[in-house]
């Protein structure tokens, strides 16, 4: 991910000089955030979100989990302005999230890439480019690497008509990374993905944040999320339920694991034995499988390296 | 031609501004007073005035970060958007279509072949022009709602006020492209349609034309020949009519004036008494146009050769007088004229006195304040045109026509101490429902008067050095015949100047076009910031129906119309009383009154909030064949500029206040 031309360096120090409240290590704050959907009489519909209160820290990437309806997206689209709070604050860099000025250090990838179709790639992010306005030298830069970064440089004079939809994503990942963000909202950014595209999607998203950025992310494919995100957030019906860090939310602190290499059945006895000794009970000792994603991505791997040869698993089982 | 308002800008710039200025303030005083209403409904009374200050401190931030980079990127957005619509190439299918077929229909000998052409290519580009600007820029938003691809525009740093803008520029551009190549085109075939050359029928040769029987004076189609004419030919028949030619024998005594084009005399004689005779080829005008004649060689031998058409392609630069006065019979001044009974209100009318009353001092004054040489090309000759109506009392002879004339006057600055010129009247024959042209000598005879009535000298005098010395100059019209009455509007007499060239003219004429459709693409730019695309199609036919009838609708509202308001007529109808019947006063009465008045108030309140499309419509003056004059030009322009401003300013805030995601 090419980061060399930030959009403007002095963007966070305005902020910052703006709000005296703002601290800069909380990206994205929401106060007692609350969602009505109402019809056209003022009748309530539906209560979309309820009361959440949340932090979102600068370096994180931050899962929103959720079933549908749960208030994920109704969450992003207050982040960005897009709905207005029934009440409740949202605020993203310190500033209300209705103001305008924001949106100068934010990437929004939103859940179906709605992008114009009748434009090529090149000049969708041009014209997102502009949008920035990003001087023609600098947006040139940026539009080819970035072209080059989803992997559509082959494609890139095709119109988005002609896409499919993983090159749709693609190319809405690039947009939303047009302005080199500081803080990146993506709205089921694995959706519509192959394997290969979501391993590579949950790559660039964790190479985002190593590079500093902030990545707030909702989905309810939960593999996706445990494989990236370090801390989550659990909506449902619109109500945070569980808020933490990943690793230690889904810790099992009564089991414990070990990994071993090189043993034979035998030694499965003295294990056994040597865990009954200490009062624990085994629970099962197995070979560890591998994930289908894990052999998915192999198998690709080994039939691009070489080309025409069938590929089999080490066992000697073929497909 | 039917011409009510002589605009000039300066004069009309500075309360144009107050207006725009009062419907700014009053604007924004609905509209804050609307959104505290809303918002109150959404947030509670306290915190929907935070809101309603929030939307209000944003706007000036919002309109200094408004960047041309991103308006123009949502401009060239927006053109790509529309060419993928097909919009502009149907409508330019519809056109093309038109023209292609449309010249079938149109009779090319009628009498008035260009005032057709003219109008259908202006009335076609008109309605496709406008109901195309209307459909691009009405879908436009609301299908990128709809579509959610406004979701990637407006989470980038970008303004509502860019995303308005941005779309009426982007439409303007790709309109006023189309327009302009509708423009040429319609150019092109008013051109082509109306051009076109004849021969004469059979010989070239003079020597062949037939001899005119002087008993019958008939043409051999039966037609009633010139005066002087002693042969006669016909042409070739194209493009639905053809012309008689006709070799007629032009007298002038030597002291006479001679004639300045020599290209149409065939032979040059001198009369026994000395005076000089022309033979000279002339083409009879038919169909509103004639054509030029050049003969070669001399004698028997000479040959005709006629030219193209000439008298179509018009664009008259009338000289009119700053203002109209009517007197009465008793010479009292007078708003209107006399009335004549329900007649058109656009005319005043001056009569000719009775058998016994014979001495009328009714007569319409033309005021002219800046009567200059340099402003008419300092001819000898001025043309003074006028297109009268007359009123008659009495049928009479059916041929003879109603007789006026027309005298002037200087206008002393102190008429008590200084003299003035009058001129003897010139008498005419009236000729009603056409433009007829009176060429006025720049000598004229009259008499120099001092203030106490009695003539100093009598002789000829200058118009622009005598009369007009100062500039200003009366031209007093009169009706001379017995109960008859002549009927006048102050654009009905003008003094002609040079003609423009037409061609500038028409494309000024397509500026009005271009104008209507930049006021059109704002609104529906503006309104589907807020409305669904149908309604906003409505809203903007609705205000573009209102537009076009300002005139009439704000008259409607400013005079005293018999039976009251709609509601009271509604109550008149249900009731069956007639529109004379007094109503019974009590509070119904006076409820229904004041309903009225309010309905009525809102009506005229939106005429001058809708545009005025009548100020931009330049239509009449190009088929008419009259220059459009840059103060028309500066203030359709400036009202142009002045609603795609206020809409703007309307369309940002109803975008700002929206949610786009539901």
């Amino acid at each position: 991910m090419s980061t060399d031309t930030p959009v403007k360096d002095d963007k966070p120090r305005r902020l910052e000089q703006s709000n005296p409240d703002y601290d800069p290590n909380i990206v994205v704050e929401a106060q007692n955030l609350t969602k009505v959907y109402r019809d056209f009489w003022g009748r309530q519909k539906v209560r979309a979100l309820q009361a959440l209160d949340l932090e979102i820290k600068k370096g994180e990437i931050f899962g929103l989990l959720g079933p549908n309806g749960s208030g994920k997206s109704t969450t992003i689209k207050l982040l960005l302005g897009l709905l207005f709070p029934t009440s409740g604050r949202a605020l993203v860099f310190g500033k209300d999230a209705s103001e305008v000025s924001k949106n100068e250090r934010i990437g929004y990838l939103p859940e179906e890439s709605y992008l114009y179709k009748f434009l090529t790639a090149e000049e969708t992010l041009d014209f997102y480019g502009r949008l920035f306005d990003m001087p023609a030298k600098v947006r040139k830069e940026r539009v080819n690497a970035l072209i080059e970064k989803v992997g559509l440089t082959w494609a890139k004079r095709r119109q988005l008509k002609e896409y499919s939809k993983g090159m749709t994503r693609r190319i809405g990942l690039a947009q939303a990374l047009i302005n080199d963000p500081d803080l990146i909202l993506l709205d089921e950014p694995t959706s519509g993905l192959d394997p290969l595209g979501t391993r590579e999607m949950k790559d660039m998203i964790i190479e985002l944040r190593d590079q500093g950025k902030t990545v707030v992310m909702c989905s309810h494919l939960l593999a996706d999320v445990q494989d990236v995100c370090d801390r989550i957030a659990i909506l449902y019906q619109g109500e945070l339920k569980e808020l933490g860090r990943v690793d230690s939310l889904l810790k099992v602190s009564d089991e414990t694991q070990v990994l071993a290499k090189g043993l034979t059945p035998e030694a499965y006895d003295d294990i056994r034995a040597a865990v009954a000794k200490h009062g624990g009970e085994v629970l099962g000792i197995d070979n560890p499988k591998s994930t289908l994603e894990d052999l998915f991505l192999d198998i690709v791997r080994e039939s691009q390296a070489r080309p025409g040869h069938r590929t089999s698993r080490a066992d000697g089982s073929s497909d | 031609m039917v011409v009510e308002e002589f605009p000039n800008f300066l004069e009309w710039v500075g309360p144009g501004l107050l207006l725009l200025l009062g419907i700014s303030v009053a604007g924004a005083i609905l509209g804050i007073f609307l959104g505290y209403v809303v918002a109150s409904f959404k947030h509670g009374p306290f915190e929907a005035f935070y809101v309603v200050a929030k939307v209000i401190s944003e706007a000036i931030p919002d309109a200094f970060g408004t960047s041309p980079r991103r308006i123009l990127a949502i401009a060239r957005l927006s053109i790509k958007e529309a060419m993928r619509r097909r919009v502009i190439l149907v409508t330019f299918a519809i056109f093309a279509g038109a023209l292609l077929f449309g010249g079938w229909f149109m009779n090319a000998g009628s009498d008035n072949p260009d005032q057709i052409y003219v109008n259908f290519v202006l009335w076609g580009t008109q309605l496709l022009i406008l109901l195309m600007g209307m459909l691009i820029s009405a879908f436009s938003l609301p299908e990128d709602i709809k579509n959610k691809t406004i979701y990637t525009i407006v989470t980038k740093p970008v303004r509502a006020t860019e995303i308005v803008i941005g779309r009426i520029f982007g439409f303007g551009a790709l309109a006023t492209a189309l327009l302009a190549l509708m423009a040429l085109i319609s150019f092109a075939f008013v051109w082509r349609g109306l051009s076109h050359d004849h021969e004469i029928v059979d010989s070239q040769k003079v020597s062949a034309f037939y001899d005119i029987d002087p008993e019958t004076r008939l043409s051999n189609r039966g037609k009633r020949v010139s005066p002087n004419a002693i042969k006669a030919a016909e042409t070739t028949f194209e493009s639905g009519h053809r012309h008689r030619v006709e070799l007629v024998e032009d007298i002038r005594k030597p002291d006479e004036k001679q004639p300045e084009d020599t290209s149409n005399i065939v032979s040059q004689t001198i009369g026994p008494d000395g005076q000089i005779i022309y033979h000279r080829v002339i083409v009879i005008p038919t169909a509103g146009h004639t054509h030029r004649v050049t003969i070669n060689g001399t004698g028997d031998d000479a040959t005709v050769e006629l030219g193209p058409a000439t008298g179509y392609f018009r664009a008259r630069v009338p000289v009119y007088s700053d203002g109209i006065q009517f007197f009465d019979r008793q010479g009292a001044p007078n708003k209107r004229g006399i009335d004549v009974g329900k007649e058109w209100g656009y005319r005043g009318y001056v009569d000719g006195g009775s058998r016994l009353a014979p001495n009328s001092l009714s007569k319409a004054d033309f005021m002219f304040s800046d009567f200059d040489a340099s402003v008419l090309g300092d001819e000898t000759i001025l043309p003074l045109e006028m297109s009268l109506g007359v009123f008659r009392t009495y049928k009479g002879d059916i041929e003879k026509r109603v007789i006026g004339s027309i005298q002037f006057e200087s206008v002393p600055e102190d008429p008590a101490s200084q003299n003035r010129f009058q001129s003897d009247s010139i008498v005419f024959e009236t000729n009603e429902f056409q433009i007829q042209t009176l060429p006025i000598s720049r000598k004229q005879p009259g008499r120099l008067i001092a203030p106490d009535g009695s003539t100093i000298e009598q002789g000829v005098f200058d118009l622009f050095d005598d009369y007009a010395k100062n500039k200003k100059l009366n031209l007093v019209l009169r009706c001379e015949d017995y109960n008859q009455y002549i009927g006048v509007a102050r654009a009905d007499v003008y003094f002609r100047a040079t003609d423009d060239l037409y061609w500038a003219n028409f494309f000024k004429g397509y500026l009005g076009i271009w104008c209507q459709m930049m006021v059109v693409i704002a609104m529906g730019v503006s309104f589907s910031t807020f409305l669904s695309a149908p309604i906003t199609m409505l809203a903007t036919i609705v205000t573009m129906i209102v537009g076009f009838f300002t005139p009439f609708i704000r008259t409607m509202t400013q005079e005293d119309v018999a039976g009251g308001g709609p509601i009271e007529s509604l109550f008149r109808l249900v009731t069956q009383k007639n529109m004379e019947v007094t109503l019974e006063t009590g509070i119904g009465t006076t409820l229904m009154e004041q309903s009225d008045n309010l309905l009525v108030g809102g009506l005229s309140t939106l005429t001058y909030l809708a545009p005025n499309f009548a100020q931009m419509n330049f239509a009449d003056f190009l088929t008419y064949g009259y220059s459009i004059d840059s103060q028309r030009l500066l203030v359709a322009i400036a009202l142009t500029l002045a609603f795609c401003f206020g809409l703007s300013i309307l369309g940002y805030f109803c975008l700002k206040t929206r949610e786009i995601a539901k």
